[in-house]
């Protein structure tokens, strides 16, 4: 076996024509999963109902379940249901022609909602009780003492994590081949087959991985240093 | 000016308010004692609504209000004319100690940033923090953050101030810093309620000393007549066993 290193060469710089799909992939669900995940959140810590059951069957089934079982689920059955209601109602369109990145966005957005939920929800319990108690008594609404002392506070503690989910769900769009997504890893796989250089092109995925890893990180430690200014320990 | 009637208050099956009355005049300086479980944390607590007491009334500044029917918006109200220094001072710690003390005033009674920043400044001169505007709690000593959440306190002006133990976390060698800003601010004529342990406080201090237990109002009257000429016997008892355990000379 020799290691075809133009080929690696190459296709290191062919793969990046995937980069705005993966990218396209994570910042769409986080946007999507960030508010979402926070109200989850904040459901199951105030409310007593039956939503907050809801959420908590949500949130252990999609904990529950391997990633690549929901990609696999999700891409088979939401088009075979769609095909049968549109079928009912005899609507004319090809559900088959739907752009799979739509079903990447729903697997993956599922997925980081029921995390950073959770995510949340113990930052949020970092925060002492009287915190909130002071911004109410200084005469703040319940809101305002959410949004200008528990939230910051929160953040903080929930940063970290925020990371690590984010790093997480950039790893798992590379499950999104499967659902005939073109990410890195699509590409590159697409690539090795035309020559069988499957171990360039898997080192080439592992790279990049960790380039854009190691710089999600970077900047997440940045904006954590920023936040925890109030943090410093005693200097008089 | 305030006035609270028949108080109640339980925690699932534990009550811990019987039915407490209390009444305030403006600049007067009530100082609450009892042993601990009697109800005066919670007490403090439901008149400003951190509580919700199961039954009662409010009278203040000549309005009513019921304990449990209490709209958001009435305690909104309340809440902005009263302030409340809490045991362990519960400063946002996100924020500086100059933030601490204008967040009130910018965000809950919209003052302009700049008059709050001066108003702010002015009080933490008064409670002897001057060179600490920009220091972060965490950067505190805890009778310097008790000295903030003083400053924030009476920053907003309130009608009265709720004082809930508020040296009962400090090393005794810091007690005496907040003590006197809180003497300063009973010379000035501020209406406050203090639950406290400080006897000596509560002798200087104080124009009325009201002895809670077990939920209820055991005995109350001037500093003199409580600590002097107690009445009931579980007041002769507690005092008893407080002036035994601390002696602090004035």
């Amino acid at each position: 076996m020799s290691f075809n290193f133009e080929f690696f060469y190459q296709t290191f710089f062919t793969a990046f024509r995937g980069l705005p799909v993966t990218l396209k992939l994570t910042a769409f669900s986080l946007l999507i999963s960030l508010p979402l995940g926070f109200l989850f959140a904040v459901i199951r810590l105030k409310e007593r109902s039956k939503v907050k059951n809801l959420v908590s069957v949500y949130i252990s089934f999609v904990r529950g379940t391997p990633i690549v079982v929901q990609i696999l689920v999700i891409y088979s059955l939401i088009p075979s249901i769609m095909a049968s209601i549109f079928k009912g109602l005899d609507i004319k369109m090809n559900v088959f022609d739907i752009n799979p990145m739509l079903y990447a966005y729903i697997v993956f957005s599922l997925n980081t909602v029921a995390l950073l939920s959770e995510v949340f929800r113990s930052a949020l319990a970092t925060v002492e009780k009287g915190q909130l108690e002071a911004a109410q008594a200084a005469g703040l609404t319940t809101f305002q003492g959410y949004r200008r002392i528990v939230i910051p506070q929160a953040m903080v503690a929930a940063l970290p994590n925020i990371c690590t989910v984010t790093t997480n769900l950039i790893k798992s769009t590379s499950l999104a081949f499967l659902m005939t997504v073109k990410d890195i890893t699509a590409v590159a796989k697409v690539e090795a087959a035309y020559g069988y250089n499957y171990i360039e092109a898997y080192i080439v995925i592992w790279i990049i991985y960790i380039i854009i890893c190691s710089l999600v990180e970077i900047l997440f430690k940045l904006v954590e240093k920023r936040m925890k200014v109030y943090k410093r320990a005693l200097v008089s | 000016m305030i006035e609270v009637k028949n108080v109640h208050k339980s925690f699932g099956k534990n009550e811990i308010l019987k039915g407490v009355d209390l009444k305030v005049e403006k600049g007067d300086v009530v100082v609450i004692l009892g042993p601990s479980g009697s109800g005066k944390t919670t007490l403090l607590r439901c008149i400003n609504f951190l509580e919700k007491a199961d039954q009662g009334e409010l009278l203040f500044k000549g309005e009513s209000y019921h304990f449990q029917h209490a709209s958001k918006k009435d305690i909104l109200n309340i809440r902005k004319k009263t302030a409340f220094v809490f045991q362990n001072y519960n400063l946002f710690s996100n924020k500086t100690a100059l933030e601490n003390v204008t967040e009130g005033l910018i965000i809950a009674r919209k003052v302009s940033k700049d008059k709050a920043v001066e108003i702010a400044k002015e009080c933490l001169n008064k409670v002897g923090l001057a060179d600490k505007y920009d220091s972060y709690p965490s950067q505190l000593s805890g009778g310097q953050q008790q000295r903030v959440g003083i400053a924030r306190a009476i920053a907003v002006n309130p009608d009265v101030i709720l004082f809930d133990e508020p040296t009962s976390a400090l090393d005794p060698e810091l007690i005496g810093e907040v003590l006197s800003v809180m003497k300063l601010l009973a010379k000035e004529g501020t209406t406050m309620i203090v639950v406290t342990h400080e006897m000596s406080f509560a002798e200087d201090v104080a124009s009325k000393v009201v002895f809670m237990d077990g939920g209820v109002v055991v005995e109350e009257g001037t500093p003199k007549e409580i600590f002097c000429n107690p009445k009931m016997d579980r007041t002769k008892q507690f005092l008893r066993r407080i002036i035994r355990n601390y002696d602090y000379s004035i």
